[in-house]
């Protein structure tokens, strides 16, 4: 019999400097929910956050050597995590503030890679505040912007109040276009009820046949080579397995630096169950999630998010892993 | 009906447990060292608790949130906790702060002959002890592990990339010299012989250097991270976990380059999660993630005896006294046994 603990959800707030990423974390603490939360910033952040349960951190990233050139993790989480895991009060969530220049894909490997991170706490969702007014030109010139955008499975326009409404059909519109699956809150001062940003699952594989998102045919114009976009792909043909795997195991070692993220729900030949899955760069979770609704059609839905996506024949590939 | 139960539950008990006091303390044991007869513990809300071979134990309120290390410091032990304090306690109950990083957690705390240790980020801070300020010795990354030789001369500090080792010259200047291997280094060790260092890492793997050439020299073939190892009997034996065996590397003569370890099976296959060498024997300790403990003789696996039953969750915490006559074991869920070894 091992220790059943509840695994604690861990939220990671991320969005470019000046944003409003203390904002939202002071409205977090400062609310009345009786939940006790840790939130773990980094030495850099652009305000105080005043709080006891409060941990300074320094973004330590580095490399695994699993020969994984992707794989990259941050240190100081899994010292962190594992040292909250002692405590005798059990937390209900943890926050992880990044820097506004930072990239999220360690901290979201992080998970997938330290089994004890993996035992105890389990990363719940990425949600990335961004400025309504400047989001535009800062994802023209600076790729963390538009990384953070890409790897959010919230996020958080926030200053619209500052905005004309037009204009934030026309940020809402480049979010889209970066990331489909996004779910785009719009808010003054970050506010938005808690619910809506922590405790969403939004990386259980469940959750992402709860909520399936727009699997639409994105439209795919060229801008800049290494803008970010995003692919997605339908299809009621049975898939084959063994090519599917084939396919995508290469496809995600050899070009998974380019693709920050992946999702899709699978129907295999010959195979009752759904298989879904989803990943960040080279790392990936999936698992048979039972059987298919009776009332609904069988059908293949995959998406990608990532960098010259358009240079991996992925319509090629995906269709070649069709059965007949 | 009910005192047929006790009854059967209380067979389940191993003798151990039977004639020692078990605790359900409901907070995890994260340390525990001896001092002279004595066990001091630390547990994840800042208490600390002294067991001793007669009286009651006694429990302190150190620190405001998880003790995150102890070390044995002559009759006190040093704590570093989560809440940035840094303490010195008596066996007494005294309890000194030393310093007080605020909201910086003291990550490693090391002692040898009064000279005090402790890192806090990518800093660790030497007080000589005849001396009130400490000196601050700088790393380019967070510090995972800290120790001294057996001497005392030299202090190991691992962290990303490898190992810094420091040393004073003749002239009392502080001089580093540096280990290198890519990737994030946890806990460190000299062995007792002073002739090698080794480091537990965040892939499932240990790196060694033999000091004398720095030839260095990976043990793996892990099944998860090796979160605790120690030397055993002089340096016959490094005796790790991370596997469901508690795996042995032979250290004698060549070391273990080429040979192959003595791999120490338990009941269940349950993985190690901790290692407490017997002092001064060919035996070890070994705490298993279901909170069993086994004492085995390393060259005789058939001599392996069962201290502590499971409690269904992880060792965490094994210190002997040094009168090898009582030990303490502690878990994640704050499980506790205090216990005689021999019987009377």
């Amino acid at each position: 019999m091992e220790e059943t603990n509840r695994q604690v959800p861990v939220t990671v707030l991320t969005g470019f400097l000046g944003a409003g990423k203390t904002t939202l974390l002071n409205r977090i603490l400062t609310e009345q929910h009786g939940k006790k939360y840790a939130v773990i910033v980094n030495e850099f952040g652009e305000q105080g956050i005043d709080n006891d349960l409060v941990v300074d951190a320094d973004e330590e990233v580095f490399e695994m050597n699993n020969g994984c050139i992707c794989c990259t993790v941050r240190g100081d989480l899994i010292r962190i995590l594992s040292g909250l895991m002692k405590r005798a009060d059990k937390l209900d969530a943890i926050i992880v503030e990044t820097t506004g220049l930072a990239d999220p894909a360690p901290v979201a490997q992080t998970f997938f890679v330290d089994q004890d991170v993996a035992n105890k706490t389990k990363l719940d969702a990425i949600v990335t505040v961004a400025d309504a007014v400047h989001l535009s030109s800062q994802i023209e010139d600076h790729h963390e912007a538009e990384e953070q955008i890409a790897f959010g499975d919230v996020i958080l326009l926030n200053k619209i109040d500052l905005v004309k409404d037009e204009n934030i059909e026309v940020v809402t519109k480049r979010i889209r276009k970066i990331n489909p699956f996004a779910k785009i809150i719009k808010t003054t001062k970050c506010g938005t009820p808690l619910k809506e940003i922590l405790n969403l699952d939004a990386f259980s594989l469940k959750r992402i046949l709860e909520v399936e998102p727009d699997f639409l045919e994105s439209d795919h114009d060229h801008e800049h080579d290494d803008d970010v976009t995003s692919l997605s792909f339908v299809s009621d043909t049975p898939l084959d397995m063994e090519k599917f795997q084939n396919w995508f195991g290469k496809l995600l070692q050899t070009k998974g630096q380019d693709i920050m993220r992946t999702k899709g729900i699978l129907n295999f030949k010959d195979e009752n169950d759904r298989y879904v899955f989803q990943g960040v760069h080279m790392l990936m979770d999936a698992s048979p999630m039972g059987k298919w609704p009776e009332n609904k059609k069988r059908s293949s839905r995959l998406v990608f998010i990532g960098r010259n996506l358009d240079t991996m024949n992925l319509k090629e590939g995906f269709e070649a892993c069709k059965s007949e | 009906m009910t005192t047929d139960l006790n009854q059967f539950l209380e067979l389940d008990k191993t003798k151990f447990e039977q004639r020692g006091i078990q605790l359900e303390i409901g907070v995890p044991v994260t340390c525990a060292v001896s001092i002279g007869n004595n066990i001091a513990a630390g547990f994840g809300d800042g208490t600390v608790r002294i067991f001793s071979s007669r009286e009651k134990h006694k429990t302190l309120k150190a620190h405001k949130g998880v003790i995150l290390c102890m070390s044995r410091d002559g009759n006190n032990i040093l704590t570093g906790g989560d809440d940035g304090f840094f303490l010195k306690i008596s066996l007494n109950g005294e309890i000194n702060e030393i310093t007080n990083f605020g909201s910086r957690w003291v990550d490693h705390v090391a002692a040898y002959n009064g000279n005090l240790v402790c890192s806090s980020g990518k800093v660790v801070y030497y007080w000589d002890k005849n001396k009130k300020e400490p000196k601050s010795l700088n790393h380019d990354s967070t510090i995972g592990g800290l120790a001294f030789d057996a001497k005392g001369r030299r202090l190991a500090v691992s962290r990303y990339g490898g190992v810094t080792i420091w040393k004073k010259d003749y002239s009392n200047k502080w001089k580093s010299t540096k280990l290198d291997w890519k990737g994030s280094h946890n806990k460190v060790s000299f062995s007792p012989d002073g002739k090698y260092l080794v480091t537990s890492m965040q892939e499932n793997v240990l790196r060694c250097w033999r000091l004398k050439d720095k030839l260095d020299f990976a043990m793996s073939g892990y099944g998860s991270k090796v979160k605790s190892f120690a030397f055993i009997s002089d340096t016959s034996y490094l005796a790790t976990s991370g596997a469901i065996y508690a795996i042995c590397w032979p250290f004698d003569g060549e070391g273990p380059m080429g040979r192959k370890p003595i791999c120490l099976p338990y009941i269940g296959n349950k993985q190690v999660t901790f290692i407490e060498p017997f002092p001064d024997e060919k035996a070890i300790f070994a705490g298993l993630s279901d909170g069993s403990v086994f004492l085995s003789q390393i060259e005789n696996e058939n001599n392996t005896i069962i201290i502590r039953s499971f409690t269904g969750s992880e060792v965490s915490a094994i210190a002997m006294t040094d009168d090898k006559s009582s030990i303490f074991i502690g878990d994640m869920n704050g499980n506790t046994l205090w216990t005689s070894i021999w019987d009377q």
